[in-house]
C-alpha cells in the first residue's frame, strides 16, 4: 500500500498557492439567480459596472469573483485556473471523472433546478416509458438501423440508457438546437436539460415514464489541491461555506414572537411546549416584559420559537390558544450551528484524499 | 487568463514556469482499478497461467489468441444487457469497438471467422486480459485475466462432465482441491418461460434477477413488482392519452381497432409521419401493446418457481429427486435433472468429488447465452474462482453456418491466486535465479560472463553482479533477493584456477576448479530445486 499521490495537470502545477480566493459564477443562464443567491447569504458581489468579467466579494476579504460560462467552470475548477465555481450539478455529472480534482462542496444551492430527460417524438403514440424504447431499439437493430439520440450529455445518456437495458443506439453529440434534432429527421430522440417542459412541447416532443436521467440544481465546487494547499484559500472558503449553509438552513424558517400572559415563566414553558406545533428547534425562549403602565396587572412574557414556514398558521393558531397576543413573524437570515458541517466535510474529503489508499 | 497579475517577475522565473510547464515530472498513476503486475506477482502468475495451460493441453485443447479489441457488437448479440452496461466501449473514428469483457464470445467469433472446417469437437484454450467497469473491490478488478477453454460442436452431459473435470482437475495442480461447483441447468427456467410466453428480453429480465433471488428469497413480491414496471406495466397511468388510446382500441377488438385506428389518430390531428418512424408502425406497435396481456401472472410464477429451484437445492442425491418432483408440478420435462445427474457421473468418473458437488438449478450466471448446463467455482472461503457451462446458441447468433453446441468455462486468474495465496500451500514461482555470479573487480567480468552462460546452458537461472562492489555487498544483495547460491570470482580465485561457492543458506563455502564449477553447481541448484 503506497501513498497515492495523485498526477497533477499542469496547470494544477504552476497555480499559485498565495493570491485570493477565485470563485467562477455562471456569467449566463444561471447569472441573475447566482448574484441573488450570494446577496441572500451575505456575499454580494461588488462589481463596478455590469459588463466586468470580474468582481469582489464586499463582506469577504481577498476573494476574485470571475464570470464564465456556465459550462467552462467546471473544468477551470479541475485545472485549478479558479479554486471554487458555482455551476449546475448537471454540468459536474456530466464531465467529472474519478480521478479528478474536484470536490461537490454543497450540492444544493436551491436555485437553478433543471431536468436532464429523454424528449421523445409526440408522434411516437405508442411510446410511454423506458420499455417501449427499449423494444423499439431492438427492433431498429433488427433493422439494420440504431436509435439515434442528440445530446450535450453523452456520458450521463450512454451510462442511463445501458443501464436501462437499451444498448443499441449511437450518440450525436451535438449542441444547440437540439430539440429540433427529430423533427429535421438527423435524430430520433434527444436528451436534453429542461426546466419547464416548455421548449420541448414547442417541438412536439414528450417525456416518458422514468425517462428522466438526472435531476439538477445549482452546486458549489472546489479545486482540492488548492484548498489543500493553502491555508488561507481555506479559511476564507470556510467563511463563505458558513454564510451559504446557514442561510440555505434559515430558508424554511421564521422566527415568531408573542406575548403571552401566565404565572412564571415555567408555567409558561408549559402552556407553550404542550402545543407542540411551537415547541420550537429546541424550546421556547421566553423574557419578562415589563408591562407601560403599572395598572396592567398579570404577568406578561415574550416567547419566541423557530417554525417551519409551511406552519405557519398552525404555530400561530396554537400560540393563540396558548394565550398568545401580539404575534410577529420575522424571516430568518441564518441558522449558524455549532459547526459548519459542509466545512467539515470538505475538511474530511482533504484529509481522504491526502491519506488515499488504493484498493 | 485570470491570475494574469502574478505575472513573474524576473526573466529567471520566466524561464522557470516555462520549464516546468514543458517538462511535467509528476508521478503518473496507472488507471483505477488495474494492476501492475511487479516482481515476483508476476513470475507467480506466470507460472499458474503456464501450468493450467500445460494441463489443458493434456485434454487435447490446443491455445488460441484472440484481440483484446473488438467490435461492440460482437458483445451486444447474445451476452446480456448487464455485460453490455459494463463494457468499456468506444467510438473510434465513427466504429463502436470495446475491450473483450470476456472470451467466449471472442472466441466463437474467431471459431466461426476461421475454424468451421475443423472436425468436431474443436477444443480450444486460451488466457488474456479481460475489461470491466465495474467498482473496483478486493478481488474485483477492471482489467483482469480469465484462463479457460471452449470445447465446440458436441452437445450433451460427455462435454459438459469434460469441462467440469478440466476445471477440477486445474484446481487439484494448484492445491485447491477443496474448491467447490455449483452445477445448475437453465433449461427448466428457460422451459418455463417459454411456456409463459414471454419474448427473449422479458426472459433476460427474469434470468438477470435470478442471482439475486437466490440470495434475498425474501424479496419475491417486490422483484415481481420491479419486474413488472421494467416491463412497462404502469407506464401508462403517467400517460393519459395512450392509456385512453388503448382502452378504446382494447373496446373496438382486433379487427375493428385495426380499421378505426389510423382515421382516429388522424382526426386527432396526431402528424404521426414527423419522426423517423413510419404511421403504420406506429399504429401496429399501438396495437400490439394495446392487446398484450399483463405480464405480472406469469412473472409471478417465473419467480416463484425460481424460488422453488433454489429450496430443492443441494447435494446432488438429494437435490436431484426434490427437483425432478418439482419440475413435473411444473408440468415441465426432467430433461435438466438428467443431464446434470449423467454429467455428475461422468465427472465422478474423472475425479470423485461427489461431496464437493453441489446441484442449483436456480444459479444462472451474468451471462445470457447460456441455456443448458451451467457452474460455478467457490474456493474455502465462498470467494467464486471460475465458472462456465453450455451456449448451444452463440455459434448460430455469431453468424455460424450450422447450429453448434458448445460449452466451456473460464478460471479468473487473479482470484485463483489469491485464494493459493489464502491456502496452505501458497503460490510460488521458480522464475528467479538461483545463483548469483559476482566478479569481485571489472577486470574478473570475462570470467564470470563466461561461467554465467556455462551455467544457463545447463538450465541454471543465473543473475551476474554488474556493480563490482566486492564480496560483502555482493552476498548481502543475495542474501536479500533470497538468492539461495552465490559464486565469487576474484583475482586470486582466477589465479588459483578456481570459483568460491558460497551455499546462502548453509552459510558454507567450497572453491570448485573452474573447469568442474559449471557441472557440479548445475547439480547442486537442482537438488535445491527439487527439495
Amino acid at each position: 500500500m503506497s501513498v497515492k499521490m495523485k498526477a497533477r495537470s499542469k496547470a494544477t502545477h504552476v497555480a499559485a498557492d498565495t493570491g485570493p480566493l477565485r470563485l467562477a459564477v455562471p456569467s449566463k443562464g444561471m447569472e441573475d439567480a447566482t448574484l441573488v443567491f450570494l446577496r441572500a447569504c451575505g456575499l454580494p458581489v461588488d462589481r463596478s459596472n455590469p459588463r466586468q468579467y470580474r468582481a469582489r466579494i464586499s463582506t469577504v476579504r481577498d476573494v476574485e469573483v470571475t464570470f464564465q460560462r456556465a459550462g467552462d467552470i467546471f473544468n477551470k475548477v479541475n485545472e485549478g485556473s479558479v479554486d471554487l465555481g458555482i455551476t449546475g450539478y448537471d454540468v459536474v455529472a456530466e464531465y467529472r471523472n474519478e480521478d479528478d480534482r474536484v470536490l461537490v462542496v454543497l450540492p444544493e444551492l436551491g436555485y437553478g433546478r433543471c431536468s436532464l430527460v429523454l424528449g421523445i417524438p409526440e408522434s411516437w403514440i405508442d411510446v410511454t416509458g423506458l420499455h417501449d424504447l427499449s423494444e423499439i431499439a431492438a427492433s431498429f437493430r433488427a433493422r439494420g438501423r440504431e436509435l439515434r439520440v442528440a445530446t450535450k450529455y453523452t456520458n450521463l445518456t450512454r451510462q442511463f440508457l445501458f443501464d436501462h437495458g437499451i444498448n443499441s443506439f449511437s450518440l450525436l453529440e451535438s449542441s444547440g438546437a437540439l430539440e429540433a434534432a427529430p423533427t429535421l429527421g438527423y435524430a430520433d430522440l434527444i436528451a436534453d436539460i429542461t426546466s419547464s417542459g416548455v421548449t420541448l412541447r414547442e417541438n412536439r416532443l414528450k417525456t416518458i415514464a422514468g425517462g428522466t436521467i438526472l435531476t439538477s440544481e445549482a452546486c458549489l465546487i472546489a479545486n482540492k489541491d488548492a484548498l489543500a494547499r493553502s491555508p488561507e484559500k481555506l479559511e476564507r472558503t470556510r467563511v463563505m461555506l458558513d454564510a451559504m449553509e446557514s442561510s440555505l438552513r434559515a430558508r424554511p424558517y421564521l422566527s415568531l414572537t408573542a406575548n403571552v400572559q401566565g404565572g412564571t415563566p415555567e408555567l409558561v414553558a408549559r402552556q407553550i411546549v404542550s402545543h407542540g406545533e411551537v415547541a420550537g428547534l429546541r424550546g421556547p425562549t421566553i423574557a419578562r416584559v415589563f408591562p407601560k403602565s403599572p395598572e396592567d396587572d398579570g404577568d406578561w412574557y415574550a416567547v419566541t420559537v423557530i417554525v417551519a414556514r409551511d406552519r405557519l398558521q398552525e404555530a400561530v393558531d396554537a400560540l393563540r390558544r396558548a394565550g398568545a397576543a401580539d404575534i410577529t413573524a420575522l424571516q430568518l437570515s441564518y441558522v449558524f450551528e455549532s459547526k459548519a458541517w459542509s466545512y467539515e466535510a470538505l475538511l474530511r474529503a482533504l484529509a481522504h484524499d491526502r491519506n488515499g489508499v488504493e484498493a | 487568463m485570470c491570475g494574469g497579475d502574478r505575472s513573474p517577475a524576473t526573466l529567471r522565473e520566466w524561464h522557470e514556469a516555462l520549464n516546468e510547464s514543458r517538462f511535467d515530472t509528476s508521478e503518473i498513476q496507472r488507471v483505477r482499478g488495474t494492476n501492475d503486475i511487479v516482481p515476483p506477482a508476476r513470475a507467480v502468475q506466470r507460472s499458474v497461467e503456464d501450468r493450467l495451460l500445460a494441463l489443458f493441453n493434456l485434454y487435447g485443447y490446443e491455445p488460441i489468441d484472440t484481440p483484446v479489441l473488438e467490435p461492440t457488437d460482437l458483445f451486444l448479440r447474445k451476452s446480456g444487457e448487464e455485460i453490455a452496461a459494463r463494457m468499456y466501449s468506444f467510438t473510434h473514428w465513427n466504429r463502436n469497438l470495446c475491450l473483450r469483457p470476456e472470451f467466449t464470445a471472442s472466441v466463437i467469433r474467431a471459431y466461426v471467422n476461421h475454424l468451421q472446417d475443423r472436425p468436431v469437437p474443436v477444443r480450444l484454450h486460451y488466457a488474456g486480459p479481460t475489461f470491466r467497469y465495474e467498482k473496483p473491490q478486493r478481488g474485483r478488478y477492471r482489467q483482469f485475466t480469465e484462463v479457460g477453454v471452449e470445447c465446440i460442436g458436441v452437445g450433451g452431459p460427455a462435454a459438459d462432465a469434460e469441462v467440469l473435470a478440466v476445471a477440477r482437475h486445474g484446481l487439484n495442480i494448484l492445491g485447491l482441491s477443496n474448491a467447490r461447483f455449483v452445477v445448475g441447468h437453465l433449461g427448466a427456467v428457460l422451459e418455463l418461460l417459454t411456456q409463459l410466453g414471454m419474448d427473449s428480453g422479458a426472459q433476460s429480465l427474469v434470468l438477470g434477477v435470478m442471482e439475486h433471488l437466490s440470495r434475498e428469497p425474501g424479496e419475491q413480491q417486490r422483484v415481481v413488482g420491479r419486474l413488472a414496471a421494467q416491463l412497462g406495466v404502469g407506464d401508462e397511468e403517467e400517460n393519459p392519452e395512450a392509456s385512453a388510446l388503448a382502452d378504446l382500441f382494447r373496446a373496438f377488438g382486433p379487427e375493428g381497432a385495426e380499421r378505426i385506428a389510423g382515421d382516429l389518430l388522424e382526426q386527432a390531428n396526431l402528424r404521426l409521419d414527423e419522426g423517423s418512424r413510419s404511421p403504420s408502425d406506429i399504429v401496429q406497435r399501438l396495437l400490439l401493446k394495446a392487446y398484450r396481456p399483463d405480464p405480472t401472472p406469469g412473472l409471478a410464477r417465473a419467480v416463484e418457481f425460481i424460488g422453488r429451484l433454489r429450496e430443492a437445492a443441494g447435494p446432488p442425491q438429494e437435490a436431484l429427486p426434490a427437483l425432478r418432483q418439482v419440475l413435473q408440478e411444473y408440468g415441465l420435462d426432467d430433461a435438466p435433472v438428467r443431464e446434470v445427474e449423467q454429467a455428475l457421473i461422468y465427472f465422478d468418473a474423472y475425479f470423485a468429488c461427489a461431496d464437493r458437488v453441489h446441484v442449483n438449478l436456480s444459479l444462472a450466471r451474468g451471462l445470457r447465452y447460456y441455456n443448458g448446463l451451467v457452474f460455478e467455482v467457490y474456493d474455502e472461503d465462498d470467494n467464486q474462482i471460475g465458472g462456465g457451462g453450455r451456449y448451444d446458441d452463440l455459434v448460430r447468433a455469431l453468424g455460424g453456418r450450422a447450429p453448434t453446441p458448445a460449452c466451456g468455462f473460464a478460471y479468473g486468474l487473479e482470484r485463483v491466486i489469491a485464494a493459493m495465496e489464502r491456502g496452505e500451500q501458497p503460490a510460488s514461482a521458480n522464475g528467479n535465479a538461483v545463483a548469483l555470479v559476482v566478479p569481485l573487480s571489472s577486470e574478473d567480468y570475462s570470467a564470470a560472463a563466461e561461467l554465467a552462460t556455462r551455467l544457463r546452458l545447463q538450465g541454471v537461472a543465473v543473475e551476474v553482479d554488474l556493480r563490482f562492489r566486492g564480496a560483502k555487498a555482493s552476498l548481502r544483495h543475495a542474501d536479500r533477493a533470497k538468492i539461495p547460491f552465490a559464486v565469487l570470482i576474484g583475482g586470486q580465485e582466477r589465479a588459483d584456477n578456481v570459483v568460491l561457492l558460497r551455499d546462502m543458506r548453509a552459510f558454507q563455502e567450497t572453491r570448485i576448479p573452474t573447469a568442474d564449477a559449471a557441472g557440479q553447481i548445475a547439480r547442486l541448484t537442482r537438488e535445491v530445486a527439487a527439495v
